[in-house]
């Protein structure tokens, strides 16, 4: 692939949320002009805006788990299709189906806290298209690193997320639950980026946006 | 005592965490908490109660940073190359989460716990022994913040706390990784109570 290939999916936003996103935005620009392969465009539009907005405004606690079953629905399928993709080496393709089981795990889980609030896990499966609306690019990955460096921001979009969700929960035990789930996501970052030799903990307070 | 001991014994360990301020409850280190399990406390304008709490649970959490702290100050001594390397960085993340918080406490009208004069830890006579009681102390930490998590009466703090304990876990895993040992061993990160 081009290295400028993978970039952060467009949301919608008004200017006032592209305006909050914006210093986000160019630290995940420099981030990625400093990586080489699986830059991010400079052209890239708002960070993760659609990800980060359907949990920042989720309307209750089943609204959130429900846009949080959506995404790790997105990350298992995204770690199926690296998976599937041929571009891995032994150890990376072990490492790529334990943290699809992690997600598989989370999605489990949430349906479970999702069904006990009374409501409905969403019926659809997502496809690529729907991996493409968090991070576009898995379909031009052409190397391991790639892969790594796709995964990443996959990541990265999840914690964002759940951090968001933290402000919006109710819930104790879900509360407990999102922090649980977005450490593990923080753990997955670690082992990612060590593979392509990013700095494993760049700070000291993972957000997923710095 | 030794770190084999001190891991080993759940009574060493937590008369460890409570010296060193930590707060343990049925067998768990846990920040003070004023309130109920069921849900967060309401979000207020900034009661004083409401902000007592907090800067209760902010303060304990201070300690275990400030104890942080101190173990990869004291444990820098038996570490080398990259490790050492690794164990100055994530010194200076702990460090700034006890920053982050002693603001945070002060946002609250209340007064920052300082570090004790001297902690008690276990003897730790190589690179490796350095690495697990850290992974131990990390391990603490997410439990008493994930514990702790729910109390604070603030979104923001919330949110804080999650990014936090996220931190952390990164530290086990890179830690976990420098000892040969599965670096995600889990899909939910819990910790290790007191």
């Amino acid at each position: 692939m081009s290295c400028d290939r993978i970039v952060i999916a467009d949301g919608d936003a008004d200017t006032a949320q592209v305006a909050e996103f914006e210093r986000g935005r160019r630290e995940l620009i420099r981030r990625g002009l400093g990586i080489g392969a699986g830059a991010i465009a400079a052209s890239s539009i708002p960070l993760l805006l659609s990800v980060r907005n359907a949990f920042a405004v989720g309307n209750g606690d089943p609204d959130i788990l429900e846009k949080a079953i959506g995404l790790e629905r997105v990350a298992i399928l995204a770690y199926g299709v690296a998976i599937d993709s041929k571009l891995l080496s032994t150890g990376f393709e072990r490492v790529a189906r334990r943290f699809r089981d992690h997600e598989t795990e989370h999605a489990g889980t949430l349906t479970a806290a999702l069904m006990d609030l009374g409501g409905t896990p969403p019926p659809k499966q997502p496809t690529v298209a729907d991996i493409d609306g968090v991070v576009k690019g898995i379909g031009d990955v052409k190397s391991q690193a790639d892969v790594a460096n796709f995964a990443i921001e996959l990541e990265m979009a999840a914690v964002a997320a759940y951090y968001d969700a933290h402000r919006k929960l109710i819930d104790a035990k879900l509360l407990q639950a999102g922090a649980s789930i977005m450490a593990n996501e923080a753990q997955h970052l670690v082992v990612l980026r060590q593979a392509v030799k990013r700095s494993p903990v760049p700070n000291a307070f993972e957000t997923g946006t710095t | 005592m030794d770190l084999d001991s001190f891991l080993r014994d759940p009574s060493s360990r937590r008369r460890f965490f409570q010296m060193s301020g930590v707060s343990v409850a049925a067998g768990s280190a846990v920040f003070l908490a004023a309130c109920g399990d069921d849900a967060p406390p309401t979000t207020s304008s900034g009661t004083d109660e409401s902000d007592q709490a907090d800067v209760e649970i902010l303060n304990s959490a201070l300690d275990l940073e400030l104890m942080a702290v101190a173990a990869y100050k004291a444990g820098a001594a038996q570490l080398e190359g990259s490790v050492l390397k690794i164990g100055k960085l994530f010194l200076e993340q702990e460090q700034e989460h006890a920053d982050g918080l002693s603001r945070a406490i002060k946002d609250a009208g209340g007064k920052a716990n300082r570090a004790k004069a001297s902690y008690d830890f276990p003897v730790l006579r190589s690179q490796t022994d350095v690495l697990r009681f850290a992974v131990d102390l990390e391990n603490t930490a997410i439990a008493a913040y994930i514990a702790a998590l729910p109390k604070l009466s603030q979104g923001d703090l919330r949110a804080t706390a999650a990014a936090i304990v996220s931190n952390e876990a990164e530290h086990v895993a890179v830690l976990l990784g420098a000892l040969d040992e599965e670096q995600v061993p889990f899909a939910f990160v819990v910790g290790k109570a007191a």
